[in-house]
């Protein structure tokens, strides 16, 4: 019975971890496709070979033109006059031509006179060039080489092959790129920052702040304000988002509302790196004190009336009951809260996807929506997943070892009860 | 536990009242203006809607040239979401119940793994799942996002489950063992009768997060035929050509109106599960 359960976790769950380094350590990306390549000459290629093998690199960008067998057939084929096909094959088979012109001058030299355009035709039929041809293996590659005349050493074929293959190949350059690169540090201190302000204002502060002064409050008040403030969790992220982006656009209600006051209206959301990351934090934040509020609530519940009454005997004051009596029965549900929301808000981007892409211009790109930029959709449109793969990898590993820790500190041996049946 | 009144002899609680009314004024905001501007015009500059029109929700009998119809978009969500609860609520239901009741090898190696991937960030996985779904051609196809989807949240479901039959007494199945009856049996006829409530709210919750769920079908299936409202939205809001909050919000309000309607109605339920820590 348990397995299609462990059949569906292991298909997409642990096997897209595993995935996830493998894909790590390629380059693919739209350019190489994610299945097999080919061997192709592209003038790209040419470049590449033109530092180490400038003679070849010239070589195989010219066009050939040799007379084979495979060219006499085709033009039997044409049904021109049978003179052309036999006098080639007597006195030039085998002969290959560096260019166009060489080739048809031998073919207007014909005793039977071809006219300009048959000449051109024929021609064509003998053109060897490789490139911008596909090869399906690299054999048949090579061959073809050889068959124009580049007689190659293992080494320079090696370097050859890898020039013109269009597929991806095993690569540790994601991670030097990662390691590297100043954009990617730029990333990292802005998913530093956005996860522990979040995480310190909203997720915990203003949650412990949610659940406190409901709990203080009448019972009809406190469940209208907990209403009010579990909407960010229960609203689908897409229109949740939509009403922060009216709020803030600038025909949205900020403008208006300092329209009143003579202020010309603005995109509050996007026009400065300050108030993108404000409202970022904002649009995240509500989410994740909504989900704080209710774990706090329950807890703050949970606490025994009596010592509130006491306390309330002895004249404490508020402050002195959270200080005292609440604060302390919260440690735990407060560190698994930062546990539970690290994990998210590090992987999470759905919310600044949706709301400011990222932008002003990279303002507000943090590590898991890089990951999805670069691997998932991009303006360039080139989509490079073995970067992005590395990038999430990055995030995966982090991703285990947290939840390895919060699941030592939440004690697992206590939550591992024995079965009750003993079979 | 008692419904305690939180009144203090000693402090009013007015000034908290409102210092968080003054805090919850912009969702208040948001949400009213939601529903407002669905079905009024506002004049530009202005605050204060002008006239009732019903313009907005024009979507529902007009297709966008270039976008899906709403309805089977709308069809599409359902399916979406209750195939997703489908899945998760048998899947989840078995793998619970071995893990409560049965002295299976690796239990606790499963137990631990379930926990660990409860709390693993699984979106971090999109860009292995989405080449996987590229190769085994379930790219852009309903079912591929399903069993993704599912998958990801199975962790929770099963531990929930899990949960939920520690607390039913096992005298019932023991008498079910003793008479002859195999331990499916057991389980389907015995267990799962006392088991409904959980089961509901497990249902209602995976409903709900597969009818909000974005990023995955954004990725995996984005095609016309497959759309989801959440991917439907989303593509409208990010043509600039057709800037118009109020269709935006129109369909926003059809999309939002379920789920707030089964969460009022089963708020209960949904508690439970929301309390207890989901990814969020």
């Amino acid at each position: 019975m348990i397995a299609p359960a462990a059949v569906m976790i292991f298909l997409f769950f642990l096997m897209p971890v595993v995935l996830t380094a493998i894909f790590a350590m390629t380059n693919m990306s739209t350019a190489t496709g994610i299945s097999g390549g080919v061997w192709q000459v592209t003038q790209g290629a040419v470049n590449r070979l033109k530092a180490d093998m400038p003679e070849l690199a010239s070589g195989i960008a010219e066009p050939r033109f040799v007379i084979d067998e495979e060219g006499l057939a085709a033009l039997e084929a044409l049904k021109l006059k049978a003179g052309f096909t036999a006098e080639l094959r007597t006195s030039h088979m085998g002969e290959v031509f560096p260019s166009r012109r060489e080739a048809e001058r031998v073919i207007k030299a014909l005793k039977d006179r071809p006219s300009t355009r048959e000449v051109k035709q024929i021609s064509d039929l003998f053109n060897r060039s490789v490139l911008n041809t596909r090869f399906e293996t690299r054999d048949e590659l090579m061959a073809s080489l050889k068959r124009l005349g580049f007689t190659l050493t293992p080494a320079e074929q090696e370097t050859v092959a890898k020039a013109t293959y269009t597929g991806w190949v095993w690569t540790t350059e994601n991670f030097r790129i990662i390691a590297n690169s100043p954009d990617m540090a730029q990333i990292f201190l802005n998913t530093a920052f956005y996860v522990s302000v979040t995480l310190l204002v909203f997720n915990v502060s203003y949650a412990l702040f949610l659940a406190i002064t409901t709990h203080y409050m009448p019972a009809s008040t406190a469940s209208i304000f907990r209403a009010i403030w579990l909407l960010p969790r229960i609203t689908p992220v897409v229109i949740y988002v939509l009403m922060w982006k009216w709020l803030t656009w600038d025909s949205g209600f900020i403008s208006m509302f300092m329209g009143q006051f003579g202020y010309p209206p603005k995109n509050y959301l996007l026009d400065s790196a300050y108030n993108a990351w404000f409202f970022v934090i904002l649009i995240n934040g509500f989410i994740g004190a909504s989900m704080g509020m209710l774990v706090f609530s329950s807890a703050i519940k949970a606490i025994p009336q009596a010592h509130f009454h006491a306390s309330e005997v002895d004249g404490a004051s508020r402050w002195q009951q959270v200080r005292h009596i609440i604060l302390p029965q919260l440690r735990w549900p407060i560190l698994f809260v930062t546990c539970y929301q690290t994990l998210s808000l590090l992987a999470s981007f759905n919310e600044i996807l949706l709301s400011t892409r990222g932008g002003p211009g990279k303002a507000t790109e943090v590590w898991s929506l890089a990951a999805y930029h670069t691997a998932l959709q991009n303006y360039t449109g080139n989509l490079e997943y073995g970067l992005g793969a590395a990038m999430a990898l990055v995030l995966v590993v982090v991703g285990i070892v947290l939840s390895l820790i919060y699941l030592r500190i939440f004690r697992y041996d206590t939550l591992i009860s024995k079965p009750l049946i003993e079979d | 536990m008692a419904e305690k009144p939180q009144t203090s002899a000693n402090f009013s609680s007015v000034p908290v009242i409102l210092l968080l009314g003054l805090f919850s004024l912009p969702l208040l905001v948001m949400y009213a203006y939601l529903f407002i501007d669905t079905i009024s015009d506002t004049e530009v500059g202005s605050l204060i809607p002008s006239e009732f029109t019903l313009r907005h929700w024009s979507f529902l009998w007009e297709t966008k040239t270039g976008k899906p119809n709403i309805w089977l978009v709308t069809l599409n969500t359902f399916i979406f979401a209750s195939c997703i609860t489908g899945v998760i609520l048998t899947v989840s239901s078995m793998a619970g119940y071995v893990l409560s009741r049965l002295n299976v090898p690796a239990r606790g190696f499963f137990l631990a793994g379930v926990m660990v991937l409860h709390a693993f960030p699984s979106v971090t996985l999109i860009i292995a799942i989405f080449i996987v779904l590229q190769w085994i051609g379930l790219y852009n196809s309903l079912i591929g996002v399903i069993l993704v989807k599912a998958a990801i949240d199975l962790p929770l479901g099963i531990w929930l489950m899990k949960g939920f039959y520690d607390t039913v007494p096992w005298e019932i199945e023991m008498a079910g063992t003793v008479d002859g009856a195999s331990r499916f049996t057991v389980w389907r006829r015995l267990v799962l009768p006392q088991i409904k409530p959980a089961m509901m709210a497990l249902g209602l919750f995976s409903f709900l997060t597969g009818w909000s769920e974005f990023i995955l079908p954004q990725v995996l299936a984005p095609g016309a035929k497959v759309q989801v409202l959440s991917v439907y939205l989303a593509s409208l809001i990010i043509d600039d050509n057709n800037f118009d909050f109020g269709t935006f919000k129109a369909v926003g309000v059809f999309y939002v109106v379920p789920v707030l309607i089964l969460y009022v109605f089963f708020q209960k339920h949904l508690m439970n599960i929301y309390g207890g820590g989901t990814k969020g």
